[in-house]
């Protein structure tokens, strides 16, 4: 019995699985920061607290979109490397690549806007709200950097290993993004 | 089948494989081993260490209250050996014996796989793990060791009520430890749906796969909020968030749903692996295939599922409301049910075959017994207003003493004789065997039982001391002594194994008769454990003879021997038809390298040295970058 | 006091949860005899089994008599189908009935109201609308429905009588309530229930159950303010808890000592012990706390106090008076 080439195996690949017990793991994360923001919500009469502003939606909002716009590259750079389509591969990553560190750049702003605004030591609110969403770009920057080092592999062409790396990376974006859509609801909730 | 036997053209492929799989030797060849059966061995060592330790703080904490009054240990140091005695005996001892020691070393055998579906991820869980083991140990060696219990409440464990650094090494340490856990139990899913040999579909897997499954689920979906709730503390106790303490908004509550929605999962996850452990011993010992085979695997995964609805029954003097209380004093109660078929299925399983009672199946014996009386005791809290009366007495020691030592470890102690000749190719000795049972045994009872009393008489847990007066003396100190007779009869098992590891009657490949795949690999396995991939037809491969036979004449023929480079079969994840041949990766020093500097950042963390941990988070990440440098040719 | 602590002679009962004085405790002592009951039964049908596979180990059939098919069937007659009709039992009676007994008092059911207010490590009482403050020893009028609502100024806490009825968990930012009802005159201990740090052992509780016209005189008495020292040695033993320190921390009502950190002194002679029930209250042990209140009860929040063997013994002749 000799090796199956990638492209004709029946069964996902090992590395694909990995990714979603992995992205499993992580969205149980998600939902326990979730619960909490709920359980500190539902215990203080005003939420946000007195002298902490409403959050604000629209920018926000675009944002998310753009991100979760960025699953269709994602999952077009792993379709052609798995059609063996080297250039398009890349060209595909790229462009995930840049609109996702544009948002990533956008929110690191945002971020340190609502830092002046208030203080994650200044209330439950506070530490809840910069936790669930310091979390989430926290994940958007490992999906970079996965990114990144994918692209710099594929510099050498595709191969079996580069393009289950692709498949995973995949599955990591999309669970990334459907969290993103949770978290975001979560912290504009109080302006909602 | 040893190589003697074999014929020339299936010998010279062994060897061949041989060549292949060999790691380096000597110590730089430990520190760089991929191999699951030296990472188990590893793991087994390093384990029995920390199970040492948290003995000797269980003796410490049974002299302290061996009689009212006790001076032995100060207040303080008596809190740390309490907390760290549970967070030993759970975190650094049961979960890595069981997931780490034994899955780990039997998981690929069982399958037919000649490794995990990622040996160098499950080096860095070991090194993880013994990282972690050492953080916490640094902690007591300064005497700052944790000391908030187990399940550390807050808001007892805020800086405010606890400045030391010692609840810092609790949650620090723990976050570490569940990255290592969460890495095998990762690890192990992918294992078990990916690398099992040709024909071994999902209702043909051995039941201890079933069980190992069950407690990877269990833990991919438990350490989360564990993870969260130690984040929080952490920022909070570091960085001035507001978590739990009320003044600022948060709540002390939100601790303890996070923590039992981790925590009792956890006590399933320590208690399936045990289960897994029986339903590999018993059918040996029966001589017969399990009764009952489907409903057994399905309960396996039914109490890890109905594990994560039962949280609040901790929590059932917190003051929730009624409704809930009455949901998790249901949802607890329903646990008993895949409990108790799995009990009967055991019974039933010995009584309708010819059990030959060796040592491991009189620790199986001892297992169930100790098992149904936990497990009664543990119905009885879901009877609220009971509960409410005895929660937070030594009655809920007793009760989780007999589960946690009684039905986790004796199973363990059981699959220690069980496999011992698999893993050095040596017997144990039989007669020193059962008389260790019997005085493990005895030490239990006599250790756990009176704390059912006690707890009945009012006496309540984690006090360091207690009166003379209220008719608690006596029990106490037969607690004291069961637990040195205890004590002794597990130095006679080590005794026992470690004497048989040098002077033990070689045993040959499968001295039991056993069922499952290890058995049909010489003892101990080679570094690629099969010569050729085995297929499968039943739960019961290694009873299979024809099949076993067909193996031996696809050796020589050369089918699916993969003998040509470092490989293993995957196979699709229901059915296990044969797809693809893996090429694995090989030693690496990478795994040591990143556990090494993950330890850095968590002293780092520790020491509040936050921009220093960054730098090692990114130097560990970059090392992740590095991981296969050369790429295995597939995957 | 010698090397330990000795609980008060005074002490008429124990801790033993089957040994109930209230209807509620009464309950639970009722579900534990049941459940015990079915405990030994089930035990019983798997020793009997265990040692039946030991005795027959040498025959195939089941003892009596069928093979596979037979067992699966006990298998999912004893494992499934009795389990959900013994549990649906057992969950009806225990949950849904019982539960209503050991609940937190209905509104308007009782007939006082106690404030506990739990503190590393003591316990804090007050009577709502009396102006009686008091630590660690309860007293309730006996046959006497009270509500005992509990929270913490610190961490959790949990209270627990035993012999009267469940714990209740102090937390912090909520308050929980139980019923408190005692069906004989006497002292029943309790205890801190949840782990809450270094002397968890020593947060100890009495509470005294007394005829009604007992407890009013007590409850008139605590509610009045301290009387002045009298005599020399009680009135300078007045002066030095004013002016060295005590009066930081703890509370003495008529006098210019407020402070709250420990419990309220005002009738601390009207107490059978000290320092959250671990010692009796008498001269010999409350010397020898002064002195060093460190060792019967090491890591309390009371400091050693910088005086000499005559200013102790000033001081326990003032707070000897306090009655």
């Amino acid at each position: 019995m000799n090796a199956v080439p990638y492209t004709h195996r029946v069964a996902k690949p090992n590395g694909w699985w990995g990714m979603i017990v992995f992205v499993a793991t992580e969205a149980t994360l998600f939902g326990t920061l979730i619960g909490s923001y709920y359980d500190l919500r539902f215990k203080t009469p005003e939420w946000p607290p007195p002298g902490v502003p409403d959050p604000k939606v629209l920018l926000p909002l675009i944002l998310l979109a753009v991100l979760v716009s960025t699953s269709v590259p994602v999952q077009l750079a792993s379709s052609f490397a798995r059609a063996r389509r080297v250039g398009a591969a890349r060209l595909a990553l790229l462009l995930a690549l840049a609109l996702q560190c544009g948002y990533l750049a956008l929110q690191i702003h945002l971020y340190v806007d609502d830092l002046h605004r208030f203080t994650p030591q200044g209330s439950a609110y506070g530490s809840i709200y910069f936790t669930l969403v310091g979390a989430h770009h926290a994940h958007v920057f490992v999906g970079i950097l996965l990114e990144a080092w994918l692209l710099l592999r594929l510099l050498g062409g595709v191969t079996t290993y580069r393009g289950v790396g692709l498949q995973a990376t995949a599955v990591y974006w999309h669970a990334v993004n459907v969290l993103a859509i949770a978290v975001t609801i979560v912290q504009l909730s109080p302006s909602l | 089948m040893t190589l003697e036997v074999l014929p020339p053209l299936a010998r010279r492929r062994a060897q061949r494989l041989g060549l292949i799989w060999e790691e380096r030797p000597g110590l730089l060849g430990w520190l760089t081993t991929v191999d699951h059966k030296r990472i188990g061995l590893l793991y087994f060592f390093t384990t029995l260490v920390f199970f040492g330790a948290g003995g000797i703080e269980a003796l410490l904490i049974r002299t302290q209250l061996a009689g009212p009054n006790g001076t032995v240990l100060s207040p303080e140091a008596f809190n740390q050996a309490m907390t760290m005695h549970g967070v030993t005996m759970i975190f650094l001892f049961v979960i890595p014996m069981t997931v780490g020691a034994f899955g780990n070393y039997l998981l690929p055998l069982m399958l037919g796989a000649r490794d995990l579906a990622f040996p160098r991820l499950n080096a860095l869980s070991y090194w993880l793990f013994l990282g972690s083991g050492l953080f916490l140990y640094v902690g007591v060696l300064l005497g700052k060791a944790p000391d908030c219990g187990w399940f550390c409440y807050a808001p007892l464990n805020t800086k405010e009520y606890d400045p030391g650094l010692n609840a810092d090494f609790y949650a620090l340490g723990l976050i570490f430890n569940g990255l290592s856990t969460t890495a095998g139990a990762l690890n192990f899913i992918v294992t078990i749906f990916k690398l099992r040999a040709p024909g071994m579909s999902f209702n043909r897997m051995p039941l201890f796969v079933f069980a190992m499954l069950a407690v990877s689920l269990s833990l991919i979906f438990a350490l989360p909020p564990l993870t969260t709730n130690l984040v929080f503390l952490e920022l909070q106790r570091n960085v001035g968030f507001h978590f739990f303490d009320v003044a600022h908004g948060g709540d002390a509550l939100l601790w303890q749903h996070l923590f039992w929605l981790f925590g009792h999962p956890e006590v399933y996850i320590i208690i399936l692996p045990a289960m897994g452990i029986a339903t590999s011993i018993i059918p040996t010992f029966a001589r017969r295939k399990m009764v009952a085979f489907p409903l057994v695997a399905l309960a396996e995964l039914l109490v890890a599922f109905i594990g994560f609805g039962v949280w609040g029954h901790h929590m059932f003097a917190t003051g929730l409301p009624v409704g809930a209380l009455i949901f998790f004093a249901a949802a607890s109660m329903m646990v008993v049910i895949p409990s108790a078929i799995q009990i009967f299925a055991w019974l039933f399983t010995v009584n309708l075959g010819r059990p030959d009672f060796r040592a491991p199946l009189l620790f199986i014996g001892g297992f169930i017994a100790l098992f149904v009386i936990g497990g009664l005791s543990g119905i009885m809290f879901a009877a609220i207003p009971f509960d409410q009366a005895t929660t937070d007495t030594y009655f809920v020691v007793a009760h989780f003493h007999f589960i946690i030592f009684g039905a986790a470890v004796f199973p363990i102690l059981g699959g220690m004789y069980y496999w011992f000749p698999k893993v050095t190719g040596r017997m144990y000795h039989e007669r020193w065997a059962q008389l260790s049972f019997w005085v493990t045994f005895l030490g239990t009872l006599l250790t756990f039982f009176p704390m059912h009393v006690v707890g009945l008489l009012g006496m309540t847990r984690r006090v360091y001391t207690y009166h003379h007066g209220f008719g608690w003396d006596a029990y106490n100190l037969s607690e004291t002594v069961g637990a040195f007779v205890l004590a002794a009869g597990l130095i006679l098992i080590f005794a026992n194994l470690l004497w048989s590891r040098f002077r033990g009657v070689p045993s040959g490949p499968d001295p039991f008769y056993g069922g499952t795949l290890e058995w049909a690999t010489t003892s101990p396995p080679p570094p690629y454990n099969f010569p050729v991939i085995p297929t499968v037809s039943s739960p019961y491969p290694n009873w299979d003879r024809a099949d076993r036979e067909e193996d031996l004449r696809r050796l020589e023929q050369g089918v699916l021997a993969l003998e040509h480079d470092h490989e293993t079969l995957a196979t699709t994840v229901r059915d296990g038809y044969a797809d693809v041949v893996l090429h694995m990766p090989s030693e690496s020093h990478w795994p040591i390298v990143v556990a090494l500097s993950l330890t850095v950042v968590f002293v780092m963390l520790l020491t509040t040295h936050f921009v220093v941990a960054g730098i090692f988070v990114g130097l560990a990440g970059l090392v992740l970058g590095a991981w296969h440098v050369r790429e295995p040719a597939a995957e | 006091m010698s090397g330990g602590s000795v609980r008060p002679a005074t002490l008429l009962a124990g801790q033993n949860v089957l040994h109930p004085h209230s209807p509620a405790e009464h309950s639970i002592t009722v579900l534990w005899w049941v459940m015990l009951g079915g405990a030994w039964i089930g035990l019983t049908l798997v020793a009997v089994l265990l040692v039946l596979g030991w005795v027959r180990r040498n025959r195939d059939a089941l003892p009596f008599g069928g093979g596979e098919r037979a067992a699966t069937r006990l298998v999912v007659g004893l494992g499934i189908v009795t389990p959900i009709l013994v549990l649906t039992g057992l969950f009806l009676w225990s949950d849904i009935f019982v539960i209503r007994s050991t609940a937190a008092p209905a509104r308007g059911s009782t007939a006082l109201t106690v404030q506990v207010t739990g503190h590393q490590w003591f316990w804090e009482i007050r009577y709502p609308g009396m102006k009686a403050v008091t630590a660690n020893e309860l007293h309730i009028p006996v046959d006497t429905r009270v509500n005992v609502v509990g929270t913490t100024a610190d961490v959790i806490h949990s209270l627990w009588v035993p012999e009267l009825n469940r714990k209740i968990d102090l937390i912090p930012g909520r308050t929980n309530s139980v019923l408190l009802y005692a069906d004989r005159v006497g002292t029943y201990p309790g205890q801190c229930a949840e782990f809450c740090g270094l002397q968890h052992a020593h947060m100890e509780l009495l509470v005294v159950a007394e005829p009604r016209a007992r407890f009013e005189q007590w409850l008139h008495g605590e509610s009045g303010s301290a009387r002045p020292g009298t005599g020399a040695e009680a009135q300078r033993g007045q002066q030095l808890f004013l002016t060295e320190g005590c009066a930081d921390c703890h509370q003495i009502r008529g006098t210019s000592a407020q402070g709250q950190v420990g419990p309220d002194l005002t009738h601390v002679a009207s107490r059978t012990t000290l320092a959250g029930a671990t010692i009796p209250n008498d001269r010999t042990d409350l010397t020898a706390w002064l002195r060093d209140p460190q060792r019967a009860k090491p890591g309390n929040k009371m400091p050693e106090l910088p005086l000499s063997s005559r200013d102790i013994a000033a001081l326990v002749s003032y707070l000897e008076e306090l009655k």
